[in-house]
């Protein structure tokens, strides 16, 4: 009896946490732009919105966030990132263009609360897989240490501004110069590209050693029950 | 340990582990829907689709009278459809399918036509199921709560929901008081209800 109890539990805990954290994938090449949609609720209309990184063992990175809200459609843009809240129409939307192959990981959507408050999480987990371009050709700039600087150290340049004008309309457009502290790597440092690998390699093990665990466990069950009624 | 007991727990364990796959769905075969000619439905001018498998439900009711004979659902689905292509002037009535306290389904736009019920962000993108009726201080009777969760397991058998579909009070994505305080205060119970 203890035993399957035990395997009610583990079956309903995995497929409840499955459920909200489930990781919605996103391919894109480099330079391409990642446009996600995430609902959001009449009751947040009023709260700040952010975009935020996800790296394994860490506290999650805040890259971006909305202004105070009135209640209205209100825009920001913040380096290469584009936040689009719409109250009204219950949607926030997240912009990243010019993607790098190193932005691939993991991101969220968030309703944001002043700490230590706990962030309210919007659609899913964002998985982002950015594939390096093979037309372009890589000279010297590509060495050992990556470099995020030369194209994160610009936050007021808009390299796609047109394109911006034909989606966004009558709404207020801010473009802030913000010194991004968190984003912006100093071009002597080397950024660790294992973090990245780590992150990757988790997302995949862990459930995978889930799926072996219960598995195992049925197989035991099965295995005792099935020798007991051949009397051994 | 005897035989049967071991035949018994080998079945229960397979039965166990098909309702995880199948993550908790009851196995669903469509139940009755009135088709738009059964109901005196006028014809639809309506031909935007909608992407499929759509990802939201989204749960409103019309704040109108509600109707619990299948004669009197089906005058007041006629009045609906009636009020949102004459006087609202749309395509169509505005929602995907209909509920009627007398516990029926009424065919709207159906799963493939892109509805006009919430507003232009979430009609691409969702499902647009109304009860007929207003729900501030009155719930719907069950068999009608029945009929609306029948309709989306047959949506997510069909392939036009998503299985992992996300249910959505009107209010949560429009200003407005749809569904009504008391059928909304059912729907956050039900299990593909997010906020």
């Amino acid at each position: 009896m203890m035993l399957w109890g035990l395997l009610w539990t583990l079956f309903f805990s995995g497929l409840q946490a499955a459920a909200q954290s489930k990781e919605e994938k996103y391919v894109l090449q480099e330079g391409e732009t990642l446009t996600v949609d995430c609902p959001s609720n009449m009751k947040y209309a009023y709260n700040r919105k952010a975009w935020q990184r996800l790296r394994n063992g860490e506290e999650p990175q805040t890259l971006a966030v909305t202004e105070r809200s009135q209640g209205t459609l209100n825009q920001i843009q913040v380096g290469r990132y584009l936040l689009r809240d719409d109250p009204p129409e219950s949607m926030f939307q997240v912009r990243m263009i010019n993607l790098q192959v190193e932005d691939s990981g993991l991101y969220r959507c968030v309703v944001y609360f002043p700490p230590p408050k706990e962030p309210v999480l919007l659609f899913h987990p964002v998985r982002l897989v950015v594939t390096a371009d093979p037309s372009t050709k890589r000279t010297s700039d590509k060495n050992s240490t990556p470099k995020l600087a030369p194209t994160t150290i610009r936050p007021t340049t808009l390299p796609t501004t047109k394109t911006l004008r034909t989606f966004y309309t009558s709404s207020r457009t801010v473009v802030q110069s913000l010194p991004m502290p968190t984003a912006v790597i100093p071009p002597n440092t080397t950024v660790n590209h294992t973090d990245a690998i780590r992150l990757s390699v988790f997302s995949i093990v862990a459930p995978v050693a889930c799926g072996i665990l219960i598995k195992s466990l049925v197989f035991t069950v099965l295995f005792v029950v099935t020798q007991r009624s051949f009397g051994l | 340990m005897s035989r049967p007991c071991a035949l018994l727990a080998w079945a229960l364990l397979a039965l166990f582990g098909l309702g995880a796959a199948q993550n908790k769905e009851t196995p669903a075969c469509c139940g009755p829907i009135v088709p738009r000619s059964e109901w005196g439905a006028r014809p639809s001018e309506c031909s935007q689709p909608l992407t499929q498998p759509v990802r939201y439900v989204v749960i409103s009711h019309t704040a109108g009278s509600n109707c619990d004979t299948p004669a009197s659902c089906r005058q007041q689905a006629q009045n609906v459809q009636h009020y949102h292509a004459s006087t609202r002037r749309w395509c169509d009535v505005a929602y995907n399918f209909l509920i009627g306290e007398d516990g029926l389904v009424y065919e709207g736009r159906g799963w493939n036509i892109k509805g006009d019920h919430t507003g232009p962000t979430w009609n691409p993108i969702s499902i647009g199921i109304t009860f007929m009726g207003n729900y501030m201080e009155r719930v719907p009777p069950a068999r009608a709560i029945r009929a609306a969760q029948s309709l989306m397991a047959c949506g997510v058998a069909k392939g036009a929901l998503r299985p992992d579909y996300e249910i959505k009070g009107h209010r949560d994505v429009q200003n407005t008081l749809s569904p009504g305080d008391q059928l909304y205060a059912i729907i956050q119970n039900w299990p593909h209800y997010r906020e």
